[in-house]
């Protein structure tokens, strides 16, 4: 059984979930872990025979934040991002070059959840890792989340607070240490996550995932013409090595148009001295105009 | 900036490397009253090559001097800290933007650190006298929490005493809250959190703990049984060093504060620093890693002074080491993917103390042992009790699962540590109910 669990916590106890989901029983290829059972399905023992040594543990787990990054991004939507809540079925095929595709299904929370509010959306995902390479090719469809009238019109709620945000921004660091985010700011960090889930996916292998920790700083705000002008250090978490990897990221946003990112990473030490910096820049896919 | 309880300034006659010496030597200036720095800045700039590195050190070769390198170029993957008076931050700004170097604003105005530094060691002197006025549901400074423990073991004389087991790299007290009821040399549980200093969540839950420890007995019928057959150990902050630095300088610092010389990084990361398993694939041999194993097996204070303390006691049954995050409870191994003997026992265990733990705020956990829940990490504390013949060896990573990380709002210190007590009873309750 998968690991199950929420992305925040709710603030009462959990009802009942739809018995579908505890179900779901697909893994060809399993993954090691045991699940705390939601309500009644039971952990899993550690299973025998299932597992196959060359695929690393928490794959499908991996594959479903790639794909949730990339969605993210690509919907280039600051009020519909959404996190994982679980995944439900999934299995994975090793290539003789060590390229792993998977094909899975998980559910979604909202990022931001509104009070009161449980809303499960789906998603079906194939994610493509290129044996450690960068940029996971990805292809994923989800259940609407919101509505779309109800996104745009949030978007263009944000967009406009943004707007009138005094420049210079006199911030540091959001959260600050006690993990603290100003209401006034919460648009940014929701824009700045925005920004971070194109660098996240493009370096989720299926060893690595990231997590934003922290904007450590916000180089620059601009809202001259119309667009949001957002240039800004982000501090991602690395899990598997526990580093930390600063990010300069430089983005481009319009309530509706394609999200336009610029990146500069420091890269991740490895046991020989690493030396360089990664970068990329993109458009949503279907734009080809340089930035 | 790092001081130590005891006022000092400076960690003695250890190598100190030179960004700590610079900002020492700040706020000994600063104190003096000789040097003004409102409004300086320190930039932190990554250099993509060689070449951007050359134009970085052109700057440290300008005379008058314009910037003061508190990290200097050395390789392009390494950060270059350079404080940069207010007179010259446009041109220096203008210059870097022009070489196409990218920068980020590490200390937005030094000098306002400076006073806020000033301003904090004089509010230590005035620190609370009691801990009804220490608030349980905010984050807190190592001088803060040193002096509520003091207040504590004060007010609550009866059960608990303060038991100093060894000191830091930069010479900080390590601490360890002794709960008592009486007996001599009684079986007895090991609690720590804090050994991964930016896990700030771990030691407000301990606070948190330690005072319902004390407000529970002879209230709550299971914690009482357990305090009146055994002993419970807490280390709050397992380590100080990193503790001070995640406040003076960086949030996100994991490892303690050891240098060595000639080595270029700082820190070991305390939690692949114990003999079991010492030097596997789980842990880095890089000292610039975050989970750099160190030199070899307890060669941190840290780490020696709890293996020396547990050592010589010889009659703990459980330990506890508390981490975040990830909402987890897992048992050993990290090191390996074997299974320990009684691996079922700890299943079932962990299996009833995250149940326990989801009816206080129905936040879910996933459980099993390290390896195949985590991830393989080589050198741990819990492989180590284990391998010690401390049966029930357990880790907890709190919350949350990765939206705020270890920058966990502290709005949600109480529900953790309210969540985490009903796991730790459960713990605690079956070690009692199961000698051996």
């Amino acid at each position: 059984m998968p690991p199950r669990r929420q992305p925040q916590p709710k603030s009462g106890p959990e009802g009942p979930r739809p018995a579908v989901l505890l179900l779901a029983p697909l893994l060809l290829f399993a993954l090691q872990g045991v699940a705390a059972a939601p309500a009644a399905a039971g952990g899993r023992e550690d299973s025998p025979g299932l597992q196959d040594a060359e695929l690393p543990r928490g794959l499908l787990q991996q594959a479903a934040r790639a794909a949730l990054h990339f969605f993210n991004f690509r919907a280039g939507s600051p009020s519909a991002l959404r996190v994982l809540a679980a995944v439900l079925e999934g299995r994975a095929t090793v290539n003789p070059k060590k390229e792993c595709q998977v094909d899975l299904v998980f559910t979604t929370d909202h990022y931001n959840p509104e009070d009161g509010e449980e809303h499960l959306g789906k998603c079906s995902a194939r994610v493509f890792f290129r044996n450690q390479k960068p940029r996971p090719a990805i292809n994923v469809t989800c259940t609407r989340l919101i509505e779309k009238n109800k996104r745009q019109q949030e978007d263009y709620l944000l967009y406009k607070h943004m707007k009138q945000l005094k420049t210079p921004l006199d911030v540091v660091s959001i959260p600050d240490s006690h993990g603290h985010i100003d209401p006034s700011l919460r648009p940014i960090w929701d824009l700045a996550f925005l920004g971070s889930s194109y660098v996240m996916w493009e370096k989720t292998t299926q060893f690595l995932h990231y997590y934003m920790a922290q904007i450590s700083s916000v180089n620059q705000w601009k809202t001259n013409d119309d667009a949001i002008d957002f240039d800004y250090t982000v501090l991602l978490h690395e899990f598997s090595t526990q580093e930390i990897i600063p990010c300069r990221i430089h983005l481009v946003w319009y309530p509706g148009k394609p999200l336009k990112v610029k990146y500069h990473c420091q890269e991740l030490p490895t046991p020989e001295e690493a030396s360089g910096t990664e970068e990329g820049s993109a458009v949503v896919p279907t734009e080809l105009n340089n930035f | 900036m790092p001081s130590s309880p005891g006022g000092g300034v400076g960690p003695g006659p250890c190598p100190v490397d030179r960004w700590t010496l610079l900002v020492f030597s700040f706020i000994l200036a600063a104190a003096l009253g000789q040097m003004n720095f409102t409004g300086d800045q320190v930039l932190r700039v990554l250099a993509k090559n060689e070449k951007q590195l050359s134009v970085l050190r052109d700057l440290e070769g300008l005379k008058p001097q314009k910037v003061d390198f508190w990290r200097s170029p050395a390789r392009p993957s390494l950060p270059v800290d350079m404080r940069v008076a207010f007179s010259e931050l446009k041109d220096i700004k203008a210059y870097l933007e022009s070489h196409g170097l990218a920068y980020s604003i590490m200390i937005k105005d030094i000098q306002v650190l400076l006073d806020e530094e000033r301003e904090a060691m004089a509010k230590s002197r005035r620190l609370e006298r009691s801990t009804s006025s220490f608030s349980y549901s905010s984050y807190h400074t190592l001088e803060e929490i040193y002096s509520w423990i003091d207040n504590f073991v004060t007010e609550y004389s009866d059960i608990v005493s303060k038991i100093r087991i060894g000191h830091s790299f930069e010479n900080r007290s390590i601490l360890v809250l002794k709960f008592s009821t009486g007996g001599s040399q009684r079986r007895a549980i090991w609690i720590d959190t804090g050994i991964h200093s930016r896990e700030w969540i771990t030691h407000a839950t301990g606070i948190w703990t330690a005072k319902k420890i004390v407000s529970e007995y002879g209230k709550d019928h299971t914690l009482t049984n357990i305090l009146n057959a055994m002993d419970i150990f807490m280390e709050i902050v397992t380590n100080p060093d990193g503790f001070a630095f995640t406040h003076s300088m960086n949030r996100l610092w994991r490892k303690n504060k050891s240098s060595r010389p000639g080595i270029f990084c700082i820190g070991v990361d305390l939690n692949r620093n114990w003999k079991s398993g010492f030097g596997g694939n789980g842990s880095n041999n890089n000292p610039c890693s975050e989970t750099y194993r160190g030199p070899s097996p307890q060669s941190e204070p840290e780490v020696a002074a709890i293996v020396d303390f547990i050592t010589t006691h010889g009659n703990i049954k459980a330990l506890i080491s508390i981490h975040s995050y990830s909402q987890m409870l897992m048992y050993p191994y990290g090191h390996s993917l074997e299974p320990v003997p009684n691996q079922k026992e700890l299943y079932r265990l962990a299996k009833d103390a995250v149940q326990a733990l989801s009816e206080a705020h129905g936040i879910e956990y996933i459980y099993g042992s390290i390896s195949s829940t985590l991830y393989v990490a080589s050198g741990i504390t819990v492989d180590w009790a284990y391998d010690s013949g401390i049966k029930y060896s357990f880790t907890f990573e709190l919350r949350d699962t990765g939206r705020y990380g270890f920058l966990l709002p502290a709005s949600q210190i109480v529900p953790t540590a309210q969540e985490t007590w009903l796991a730790l009873r459960t713990i605690m309750e079956h070690t009692l109910n199961h000698p051996y």
